[in-house]
């Protein structure tokens, strides 16, 4: 089993405690008190589970930074550019399409990253992970995507392009 | 007043999509065109209520816990939506279920498949 380590526990107890603040919205002494107890006690129960890898990236406002302009700049972008290809799909008669499933080769080392990336795809209108696999040390996804235009390395430049770059500035 | 005409234009903008994604979870012809046309629903169609909703919640109501409130929404659906997408695909291409048409290019069969 994994040892809880002091790093986990401190972020663990920083996002229990915001997310407190955040529902109870109030700054009474006592509120807030009886708030951080039941944090560290959420915190010292499931840091292990919680945080797999270094803690350290939470507390660096760079890579904070970073994952903030992913979330605010980068992924909407995306997002609406696939929504309106998808509601024209859909407006049109649900004709004009060509599902298949495709493996694509990812560059990402990170537990965190991979999942951050493989949701994003799946947020994505159009395309969809199924399934992450693993061979000699390179990682794969397949992908169900509504319109297939190209197989292996082209569609992973056409499926994922700009959010693994964004990504990558946060996760390795 | 503005700040209301802008928030109802978001609205509405959330509602258009989330009828082309009505329309494509009647009329796809399967599972997993189905599942990717219910995806505009829970981002885009979301997403202008959501922002609608706040800018509602920020000038017409002044009410800052609202405000965050609607924003912990919003979060908590993108981060829970993609999870549920992977199950039921994952479990539905598991438990044998293919498109009548078959797909033109399928790895996932070529490289599982039993």
């Amino acid at each position: 089993m994994r040892k809880t380590t002091f790093p986990a526990v401190l972020a663990t107890f920083v996002v229990c405690f915001l997310f407190w603040i955040v529902l109870d919205f109030s700054f009474k002494v006592e509120e807030l008190v009886a708030g951080a107890v039941v944090s560290l006690a959420v915190a010292l129960f499931s840091a292990r589970f919680f945080i797999h890898e270094k803690a350290g990236w939470f507390f660096n406002p760079v890579k904070l930074f970073n994952l903030l302009f992913y979330w605010i700049c980068i992924f909407p972008v995306e997002l609406i550019k696939a929504n309106v290809d998808m509601a024209k799909r859909c407006f049109t008669g649900c004709t004009n399409i060509n599902p298949g499933i495709v493996k694509i080769p990812v560059d990402m080392k990170s537990d965190y990253g991979q999942a951050a990336l493989a949701n994003s795809i799946t947020l994505t209108p159009g395309t969809m992970t199924l399934d992450i696999a693993e061979e000699d040390g390179q990682t794969y996804y397949y992908i169900h995507w509504i319109d297939v235009t190209a197989t292996g390395k082209e569609a992973g430049d056409a499926i994922k392009g700009n959010l693994e770059k964004g990504l990558r500035r946060v996760w390795e | 007043m503005l700040i209301r005409i802008i928030a109802d234009v978001l609205i509405f903008i959330g509602a258009i999509f989330a009828t082309a994604g009505t329309i494509g979870v009647l009329k796809m012809p399967d599972t997993y065109s189905r599942m990717q046309a219910s995806t505009c629903i829970s981002t885009l169609g979301m997403l202008g209520a959501a922002l609608g909703a706040l800018l509602y919640a920020i000038f017409v109501m002044g009410s800052a816990s609202t405000a965050i409130k609607v924003c912990v929404i919003a979060l908590l659906i993108f981060v829970t939506n993609p999870v549920g997408a992977h199950a039921i695909v994952k479990g539905a291409y598991r438990h044998g279920i293919r498109p009548e048409k078959p797909m033109e290019v399928d790895d996932f069969r070529r490289d599982f498949d039993e």
